[in-house]
C-alpha cells in the first residue's frame, strides 16, 4: 500500500510538472541560449575564415616600407606589394585610396609592433591586414631560414604528449579530469534550475491549503520522499535536455566550434573517480532537495522562503571563490572545512574528485555525511510538514515542530 | 455496535499558553450521524484535527476504529477540511484520479467514479478544466467528490456548507444523506441548525472547552427545556411552578414547560386561571433556541438573532 502510494506520488508530481508549459519554457532556454551562443561562434568563424581565403584569391593592393631589410621585393611581389615613398606617403595613399592598405616593417620587428593601415572594411574583414602582414613577414623569415622544417620549428608549431604516472598507472591527466568533473556540472545545473520547484513543492501544498487532505490519507514521509524523487527525475529530464546541444554541437560541428580537439574515446573514466563523483552528486542532491523541502513546510510564504533560499544556494556554490584554493591545496583547512561541511561538500568534494585529490577515505566520510545528513533531513522535512503545514499562514517555530514531532514518535508506538 | 468508530476521553489541548480544549470526552456510534456544534472558536476544528493525527493532543485518548488514527488506515475515510483546498494548477480530473488512486482505487474506477460523479454535481464537461478556473463553489463541490470517493466508512465534514448556495447546499445534503444510507458515520460540523434536526441522530455542543450538551437531539432538547407551549390569549398568564414565560408579547406568549407535566394539564391550569387561550400548540425548542442560549448568554452580548429565551429577561 505504501509502495503502490509511493509511486502514485511520484508519477502525478513528475507528470504535472513536465506538463506544464512554464518548465519547457524553463529548460529549454538553456539550450536555446547556447546555440545562439554556439552560433554566433560558428559565424563570426566561418566569417574570419572567409575571409583570409577571400583575401588570397582576390589581392588587395599594398604598399609597404621595410626597414628590417627581411623582405625581398621578391617576397613582397607574391602579395602584390609595392614599396612606398616614404610613410607619410604610404598612409597617405590609404587615406586618398589609391592602395587599400600599407604596411610599416620596423628595424626590429622581434621587438616592436609591425604597423598596419588599412582601409575599414569592417570588424570581421580588418583582421585581413594584420593577417597579411604576418605572412609576409614570415614567408621573407621562411625564405631566409630556407628549411620548411626549421622555419616550421621557429614559427613554434610543436606538439607535446605528456604522459604521467600515479605510481606505475599512466594518469589521464586533463582527460581524466573531464568525466567526474561532469557531476559538479550536473550538481549545479541541477541546483540552480531546481532549487526553486524543491522549494515550492512544499510552499505549494500549504499554499493550496491541500495539506490536510494529504495527511490523512498519506504519510507524510511517503509524500516528501515522493516528492524528492520525483525532483530527481525532473533533474533527469533537465540534463538530458541539457546534454542534447553539448553532446550535437560536440559530435557534429566540432570543427566550426573550434572545440579544443579531443576525442570522447581518449577520455579517461576512472571508475573509482566516476563511482564517487556519481554518490557524491545523488547524496549532495538528496541533501539539498530535503533541506529546501523543509524550508519550505516552515515559511508561510514563497517571499519569505526565497531569503532562506538565497543562503542555501550561497552555502552550496561558496567553494567555487576559492576554487583555486580547492584544486592547488587541497589539505589546507578551509579546504578541509568545505570538504566536510554538509552544504558545502558537495561541490568541494565533486572538485577534488575531479582533479584526483580526494582519497578514498575522505570519499567515503564525505558520502557519508551526505546520506546520513540527508536522511536526517528528510526525517526533519517530514516533521516540519507535518506539524508546520497546517499552520497556514503562520511561521512555524522549528523547536515546536520538532518537539511535537519526538513527542508523537514517542506516543505513537506503532510507528516505527 | 459495541465499538464505538469514534472515541475522545480527556481530550485536552493547549497551544502555548492557552487552552482551547480543557476536557472532552464523546463516542461516535457506527452508522449515525453525528453532530459537533460550537460557537466560532470553540475548538471543534481543533478536535477533528487531533482526532485524525494531525495535532499532538496534550493529553487525553482519540481513537478511531480502536486506535490513533495514522494515515495508512485513511483509504475509507472521507475528511473534509474546513480549510478547503485542491491542487489548483491541475486538472480536475487529474486531481480526483490521484485523491482515488491514494485512497486505493485503481485509476480506472477513479476515473469512472469522477465522471460520473461531476456529471452529478453539474461539472460534466469541466474534467479536464484546471481547478483553479472554476468558481469556488464548484471547487467545492470537486473537493467534496473528492472526500466521498472510494465509499468512506468515516466522514468527517468541517463545515460542509460553507460557500455553498442553497441548491447546492441542497444537493450537498443530499449526497451526505446518500452516505448516511450506505452505511456511512458521518460527523458532521455545522451552524445549520435545521440541518442538525433533520439529519443528525446525536450531537455535542462544545463550550468553554469542555462539552455543554451531549446525547440525542430529543435528550438535548429536553435539557433545555424541552419542550414550548405557544399561545394566543387574553388575560394575565399565572405564575406556575410546571413552566418559565420565555416570550411575552400582546396576546402571545410562549412558555417553556420545565417538568414533565403533560400539556392538558398546563392547559386547564391556564384556563382555571380565567385565561382566554386562542389558540394552543406545543412543540420541541428549536436547536437554534439552544445554540442561542447556550452561547448566546456565555457572551453577555446580545444573541445575534432575536432570542425568544433572552427577551423574557428584558421585559
Ligand atoms: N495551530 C494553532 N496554534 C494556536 N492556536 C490555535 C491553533 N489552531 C487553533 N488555535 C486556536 O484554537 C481555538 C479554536 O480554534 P478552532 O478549533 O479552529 O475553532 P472552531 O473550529 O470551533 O471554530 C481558536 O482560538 C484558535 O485560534
Ligand atoms: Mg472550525
Amino acid at each position: 500500500m505504501a509502495q503502490h502510494n509511493l509511486g502514485t506520488v511520484i508519477s502525478f508530481e513528475f507528470v504535472r510538472t513536465v506538463t506544464k508549459l512554464r518548465f519547457w519554457i524553463g529548460t529549454l532556454s538553456v539550450p536555446v541560449i547556447m546555440a545562439v551562443v554556439f552560433g554566433m561562434i560558428f559565424l563570426s568563424n566561418t566569417s574570419t575564415s572567409s575571409a583570409a581565403e577571400a583575401q588570397k584569391n582576390a589581392q588587395f593592393s599594398i604598399s609597404y616600407l621595410d626597414a628590417s631589410g627581411l623582405i625581398t621585393p621578391a617576397d613582397a611581389a607574391a602579395f602584390g606589394a609595392v614599396p612606398a615613398a616614404s610613410s607619410d606617403a604610404g598612409i597617405q595613399d590609404v587615406r586618398s585610396g589609391a592602395v587599400e592598405a600599407y604596411f610599416e616593417f620596423p628595424a626590429h620587428p622581434e621587438a616592436t609592433a609591425v604597423k598596419a593601415y588599412g582601409a575599414d572594411r569592417g570588424l570581421f574583414e580588418n583582421g585581413k591586414y594584420a593577417a597579411v602582414a604576418q605572412a609576409m613577414l614570415a614567408r621573407a623569415v621562411a625564405v631566409r631560414i630556407g628549411s620548411p622544417q626549421l622555419s616550421g620549428l621557429a614559427a613554434g608549431s610543436v606538439q607535446v604528449e605528456t604522459v604521467t604516472y600515479q605510481g606505475s598507472e599512466v594518469a589521464g591527466g586533463m582527460n581524466s579530469v573531464i568525466p567526474p568533473m561532469a557531476f559538479l556540472v550536473v550538481f549545479y545545473g541541477l541546483v540552480v534550475l531546481l532549487a526553486g520547484q524543491m522549494l515550492n513543492s512544499t510552499l505549494e501544498e500549504k499554499e493550496n491549503r491541500v495539506t490536510e487532505m494529504i495527511l490523512t490519507t498519506l504519510k507524510p514521509t511517503t509524500l516528501i520522499t515522493g516528492k524528492v524523487l520525483a525532483l530527481f527525475m525532473v533533474g533527469l529530464v533537465q540534463v538530458a535536455v541539457f546534454a542534447s546541444p553539448i553532446l550535437i554541437g560536440g559530435l557534429f560541428y566540432r570543427d566550426a566550434l573550434s572545440i579544443p580537439a579531443f576525442e570522447f574515446s581518449q577520455l579517461v573514466f576512472d571508475p573509482l573517480r566516476i563511482t564517487v563523483g556519481f554518490l557524491i552528486l545523488v547524496g549532495g542532491f538528496a541533501l539539498f532537495t530535503t533541506t529546501l523541502v523543509a524550508i519550505g513546510a516552515v515559511m508561510p510564504t514563497a517571499k519569505e522562503a526565497g531569503n532562506f533560499m538565497g543562503v542555501m544556494i550561497a552555502l552550496i556554490f561558496i567553494p567555487f571563490y576559492s576554487v583555486s584554493l580547492v584544486i592547488s591545496e587541497p589539505h589546507s583547512l578551509i579546504v578541509q572545512v568545505f570538504t566536510y561541511f554538509p552544504f558545502s561538500a558537495p561541490v568541494t568534494a565533486l572538485l577534488r574528485n575531479a582533479f584526483g585529490s580526494l582519497g578514498v577515505l575522505e570519499a567515503a566520510v564525505v558520502i557519508a555525511i551526505l546520506y546520513v545528513g540527508a536522511a536526517l533531513m528528510l526525517r526533519v522535512a517530514v516533521r516540519l510538514f507535518q506539524y508546520g503545514s497546517i499552520s497556514y499562514t503562520r511561521k512555524v517555530s522549528i523547536r515546536t515542530a520538532l518537539k511535537a514531532g519526538s513527542r508523537h514518535a514517542v506516543a505513537g508506538p506503532a510507528e516505527k | 455496535m459495541d465499538e464505538p468508530v469514534v472515541h475522545i476521553s480527556g481530550f485536552r489541548m493547549d497551544f502555548a499558553d492557552t487552552t482551547v480544549i480543557r476536557d472532552l470526552s464523546f463516542d461516535v456510534r457506527a452508522g449515525e450521524t453525528f453532530g459537533f456544534l460550537g460557537s466560532n472558536g470553540s475548538g471543534k476544528t481543533t478536535t477533528i484535527r487531533a482526532l485524525l493525527g494531525l495535532y499532538e493532543p496534550t493529553a487525553g485518548v482519540l481513537h478511531i476504529n480502536g486506535r490513533p488514527f495514522k494515515p495508512e488506515h485513511g483509504s475509507r475515510l472521507g475528511y473534509l477540511p474546513e480549510e478547503r483546498g485542491l491542487y489548483k494548477k491541475e486538472k480536475v480530473m487529474d486531481v480526483m484520479t490521484y485523491f482515488g488512486r491514494l485512497k486505493g482505487m485503481d485509476r480506472h474506477s477513479a476515473r469512472q467514479w469522477s465522471l460520473a460523479y461531476l456529471d452529478r454535481v453539474d461539472l460534466a464537461g469541466k474534467a479536464a478544466i484546471q481547478v483553479d478556473k472554476l468558481s469556488s463553489g464548484e471547487q467545492q463541490k470537486v473537493q467534496l467528490g473528492v472526500t466521498i470517493m472510494n465509499r468512506p466508512e468515516l466522514l468527517i465534514l468541517d463545515e460542509p456548507t460553507k460557500g455553498f448556495d442553497p441548491v447546492n447546499r441542497r444537493l450537498l445534503m443530499d449526497i451526505i444523506a446518500e452516505q448516511k444510507n450506505d452505511g456511512a458515520t458521518v460527523v458532521m460540523v455545522t451552524h445549520q441548525m435545521e440541518e442538525v434536526e433533520r439529519l443528525c441522530d446525536r450531537i455535542i455542543l462544545l463550550k468553554d472547552g469542555t462539552s455543554e450538551a451531549y446525547g440525542t437531539i430529543d435528550e438535548v432538547q429536553n435539557k433545555y427545556g424541552g419542550r414550548v407551549v405557544r399561545i394566543r390569549h387574553a388575560g394575565p398568564i399565572p405564575p406556575s411552578p410546571h413552566y418559565e414565560v420565555t416570550l411575552e408579547e400582546t396576546n402571545y406568549a410562549e412558555l417553556s414547560i420545565t417538568d414533565d407535566t403533560d400539556e392538558a394539564a398546563i392547559l386547564r391550569e391556564l384556563m382555571d386561571a380565567g385565561m382566554v387561550i386562542r389558540s394552543f400548540t406545543t412543540t420541541k425548542i428549536s436547536m437554534e433556541d439552544i445554540f442561542i442560549r447556550v452561547y448566546g448568554e456565555h457572551n453577555g452580548s446580545p444573541a445575534p438573532a432575536p432570542g425568544r429565551v433572552a427577551a423574557t429577561r428584558g421585559a
